[in-house]
């Protein structure tokens, strides 16, 4: 069983754990404050890995720089989609009482329009392209340039958002927000401005992580379902809402999933996964970080 | 391309107001459901692009040849089947009773086929499958079907055990995805193996949502057998081709089954590839073939530089030869077309295709190789355009 | 209308689409089916989600558990007794299974919905490559005419189930769940028992209508059986359709289906985003779905649609 020690799994586990917690930041973000279930989340990824292609094989920009592009992209269609439906949503009483339910219609039905217009603008195929392939050695452990870019990439993106949401202003108002929503209204928040910042920012994220999935796997406008799933598994673990649990559990499914992986047999990969999704569901719906009270 | 997108949403803004033009000559109708939406979109145009080539160059031609008697041009009628076989089983009843379409070609994928078979031999319409290969298909009745395939995995067993025999394999790694067409081909692979006394020195299956392998390739290296043999999809060969090469699997045979022999991957790897051996039996211009040059420059002049699937593109593409040879030879008389395929021998850009029942009895499994970029067919050695190399050191 | 008028238009029209099946083309009998099967499965799915509130995402699991379970006994058994089977077994299991997922609610019971699904699709396919079959054909199947008849059924049995569900105590106990769970459960309304129940049915009905389905679809996949696809589908069906009573899913699969044969046709790619933007503006501008509307609307009688 030496092989559990090899630095080079924990490598794996880390790049894994890094993009987890990447995807989830966004979808967490969105849930938190407004208490929307976005499962349209992978296809922005989608979006997002796009613009990293087209950047690169068109106008020769590597996605270390398009990534910020496809943030923009992605925020933008936070603003728009916020503008034209979700304002709408968290406005209205009627719809309100059944917010989850109607959000995850909205969701759905958007998520079927970006894939389709996808497919219609850049046809079904699937795409790839090299870059930062060469094996890069550090110590023992030898990772492709690019798998090491999105570790350290996303493990410094995602830290920085989590601290910014934890301490900046703007992530206080946001705190409070999925705090109480009804309390940060009377304390003066404006709870329609910092509604719209989080989706555009939320959405800003995912694109960004889309673009750092680009580099290693290939595209396609159908791309986007499973990264949803794994990022309603990570949010879940964390507890619905919580920004540092849902790092946390996002590190925490990376290191189940390499070395649970290793222990069990890979046959059970998926098994473990949504086994242990369902399981904490049904005992601890908090989240393994959460505190006892449910978000509602 | 950036104007390529602006043009494209004119079209697609078109589309909207735009009326079918009627064309003035009298056409030969034939139908097909391809996956336009859902999980397998992105598989599909690996065959309907072979469908879209075709129907270019017979009509550039004129048309097809109808038994002798003049020429007359094809006229498709596609639909979207969302990746759904009952949807496709639909479809063909459309196509058939509704559209009245003359004759039908193949769907995309194995499951589509066993949907369609049923409404084909009903309406006794003959089909010439492609894309989907499994042993249960040649359950299917004979009658209107047939399968171009010749990856059937207890064939494609046989040979490579053959050909790892052949290099003096002693030792193998199995990895393996749980979905049925790789699990079928682990099933007659094994006791193919124990036959032939090649040790199995590590065995692993896994999901097809699997995200890290790296678990799996220390424990291959650790067992160092000469030969890993991969069985899996385009997404996890991608795993494999990155993480094999961070954990230095250094086997001089390696076998990635589907992935290598698409276009886009092997823009992904470029030389990484180098050495790669991959499921395929088909080279463009290779002996023994007919117009697989010409298929090869007409696919990349039509679709803009992107290289045809070596392995899914080929055999489609063959298939809609099979049809156009038949009808050459008979006409559009659905039975003559039926017996035409049961007895004719073929020529294609995959060789020479005769039955034996239900599937191809004469393209023999088989495997290419990727070598400086280009992709070699290395096995069986009669159809051979190279002989099977060593997997050198990784690229980088 | 009065009642019994209404009936016996609804029996005309019964009588009128089991005749059709003599005669129709096949193309008709395909959309028939298509129609029929989202009517069962939308319809069972408003027995649990629409009175009591729990949105069930992954209601595929009843569907592609009950074709599992089909495909296991096929051609040990004669096939409409394994239909029946199927629902069966799966009905009892969801009695089991349903007692712990139900204790989960609002969002999270979204969620497990749609993750339980999960697990079950990937334990299934485990078990096939254990079992070492890849495949498994359908061979042999009913005729279409069959088919269409026996999901013609289901679609009426699913249709009287929710009318007269929705009606009853039992409905009225449902939908208290939906009001408000902890209100029902001091007044002394059986909760746990009631959504134990819904929860059951609402699952047996799709169990038989994933059996049927295979014979359709000639092959059964865990891949295809469990795909999301089909809890969307029928969620977004009853949602458009209005989920509060049974005409509700009727009208939205109906409204649904010929658009889609209307569109899908030449564009199949619009057509999903007509879909999607027909789903946005229900949810956002009809709440209360085609029924809810058309009633308030027309017949003057409010409904109650939180």
């Amino acid at each position: 069983m030496d092989s559990l020690l090899s630095p080079q799994l924990l490598a794996a586990a880390m790049i894994t754990g890094v993009l987890y917690a990447l995807i989830s930041l966004g979808l967490n973000l969105v849930y938190g404050t407004m208490r929307l279930l976005n499962v349209a989340h992978g296809d922005l990824v989608m979006i997002g890995a796009y613009v990293a292609f087209i950047a690169f094989s068109l106008l020769n920009i590597g996605p270390l720089v398009s990534m910020f592009g496809a943030a923009l992209i992605c925020g933008f269609l936070g603003w728009l989609s916020y503008k034209c439906v979700f304002q709408r949503l968290l406005s209205n009483g009627q719809l309100l009482s059944r917010l989850e339910e109607n959000s995850l219609l909205l969701f759905f039905a958007l998520s079927v329009i970006i894939q389709n217009l996808a497919i219609l603008f850049f046809s079904a195929d699937r795409r790839g392209y090299e870059y930062l392939s060469a094996i890069v050695e550090i110590g023992d452990v030898r990772l492709t340039g690019a798998r090491l870019t999105v570790l350290i990439v996303g493990a410094v993106i995602s830290a920085a958002v989590v601290f910014f949401l934890r301490f900046s202003l703007f992530g206080l108002a946001m705190n409070a927000l999925i705090q109480n929503r009804d309390a940060s209204a009377i304390v003066g928040i404006n709870v329609d401005r910092v509604q719209m910042s989080s989706l555009i920012f939320g959405f800003g994220i995912t694109g960004l992580a889309g673009a750092l999935i680009s580099m290693m796997e290939p595209i396609s406008p159908v791309m986007g379902f499973p990264y949803t799933m794994s990022a309603f598994v990570i949010i879940i673990l964390g507890g619905l809402g919580n920004l540092w649990g849902g790092f946390l559990a996002g590190l925490l499914l990376g290191v189940l999933e390499v070395y649970g992986v290793a222990l069990t047999g890979p046959e059970w990969r998926s098994v473990l996964v949504y086994g242990i999704f369902v399981l904490i569901l049904i005992f601890r719906p908090q989240g393994l970080l959460g505190s006892g009270k449910t978000a509602r | 391309m950036v104007k390529h997108l602006i043009i494209k949403t004119f079209v697609i803004l078109g589309m909207f107001g735009m009326a079918y033009s009627v064309q003035a000559a009298d056409p030969v109708k034939i139908g097909f459901s391809i996956p336009k939406t859902g999980m397998f979109a992105s598989a599909g145009p690996s065959q309907l692009n072979a469908y879209l080539l075709w129907q270019d160059l017979v009509n550039a031609k004129g048309g097809l040849d109808i038994g002798g008697k003049g020429r007359r041009k094809i006229e498709f009628v596609q639909y979207d089947d969302k990746s759904n076989p009952a949807q496709a089983a639909k479809i063909y009843e459309k196509l058939i009773t509704n559209d009245k379409v003359d004759l039908v070609v193949a769907p995309w994928g194995t499951p589509h086929h066993f949907a369609v078979a049923p409404v084909v031999e009903r309406h006794k319409f003959p089909l010439v499958g492609n894309t989907a290969a499994s042993v249960a298909l040649r359950k299917v009745k004979p009658g209107y079907l047939w399968f171009t395939s010749s990856m059937m995995p207890d064939n494609v067993a046989k040979a490579m055990t053959a050909m790892l025999k052949s290099r003096g394999v002693k030792s193998v790694a199995i990895l393996y995805n749980l979905l049925p067409f790789a699990s079928e081909n682990i099933q007659f692979l094994k006791p193919a193996l124990a036959k032939a006394g090649i040790k199995i020195h590590f065995e692993a299956k896994y999901p097809p949502d699997i995200k890290d392998m790296t678990g799996m390739l220390i424990k291959v290296k650790a067992k160092n057998p000469d030969a890993v043999l991969v069985h899996s999809y385009p997404g996890d060969s991608i795993l494999y081709m990155n993480q094999a090469r961070e954990v230095g699997i250094n086997a001089k045979t390696q076998y990635v089954m589907v992935g290598p022999a698409i276009g886009f991957f092997r823009g992904m790897f470029k030389s990484n590839l180098d050495g790669i051996i991959t499921m395929g039996s088909w080279a463009p211009g290779m002996k023994g073939t007919t117009g697989s040059q010409k298929f090869y420059t007409a696919y990349k002049k039509k679709f803009k530089g992107h290289e045809p699937d070596y392995l899914d593109t080929v055999e489609v593409y063959a298939s809609v030869q099979i049809l156009e040879q038949a009808i050459a030879k008979v006409g559009l008389n659905r039975e003559k077309i039926r017996n035409a395929i049961n007895t004719m021998t073929f020529k294609t850009i995959y060789g020479d295709v005769k039955f034996n029942g239900v599937q191809n009895g004469s393209t023999p499994s088989g495997f290419t190789q990727i070598q400086k970029g280009k992709i070699e067919v290395v096995w069986p050695k009669s159809r051979a355009t190279a002989p099977v190399a060593d997997k050198g050191a990784w690229a980088n | 209308m009065k009642n019994s008028l209404k009936l016996v238009l609804a029996v005309v029209l019964c009588v009128f689409l089991a005749g059709v099946a003599g005669f129709a083309d096949e193309y008709i009998l395909g959309i028939g089916f298509t129609i029929f099967m989202y009517i069962a499965l939308a319809q069972s799915w408003v027995v649990l989600s629409g009175l009591t509130g729990y949105i069930s995402l992954g209601h595929v699991v009843f569907f592609g558990s009950g074709a599992y379970v089909f495909i296991l006994i096929w051609g040990l058994v004669p096939v409409w007794l394994g239909v029946f089977c199927s629902g069966i077994v799966v009905g009892l299991v969801s009695l089991i299974v349903g007692y712990p997922v139900l204790r989960v609610r609002g969002p999270y019971f979204v969620i497990l919905s749609f993750g339980l699904a999960e697990l079950v699709k990937n334990l299934v396919l485990i078990n096939e490559a254990r079992m070492y079959v890849s495949m498994r054909p359908v061979f042999g199947a009913p005729a279409l005419y069959q088919l269409y008849t026996a999901m013609l059924l289901l679609a009426i049995i699913a249709t009287g189930l929710t009318y007269w569900i929705r009606r009853s105590r039992f409905g009225a106990g449902l939908r208290s769940i939906r009001e408000d769970e902890e209100a029902a459960e001091t007044i002394g309304v059986p909760v746990a028992k009631l959504k134990l129940l819904a929860f059951a049915i609402s699952g047996v009905i799709p169990a038989m209508v994933g059996a049927i389905f295979i014979m359709r679809s000639g092959i059964f996949q865990s891949g295809d059986a469990f795909t999301p696809i089909v809890s969307f589908t029928m969620v977004t069906m009853a949602i458009i359709g209005g989920s509060d009573d049974a005409p509700g899913p009727f009208l939205g699969v109906v409204f649904l289906v010929l658009l889609q044969e209307l569109l899908w046709v030449n564009w199949p790619e619009v057509y999903m985003i007509i879909l999607g933007i027909l789903l946005l503006g229900f949810v956002l501008f009809i709440p209360n779905g085609i029924y809810g509307w058309l009633s308030e609307k027309y017949f003057g009688n409010k409904k109650n649609v939180t």
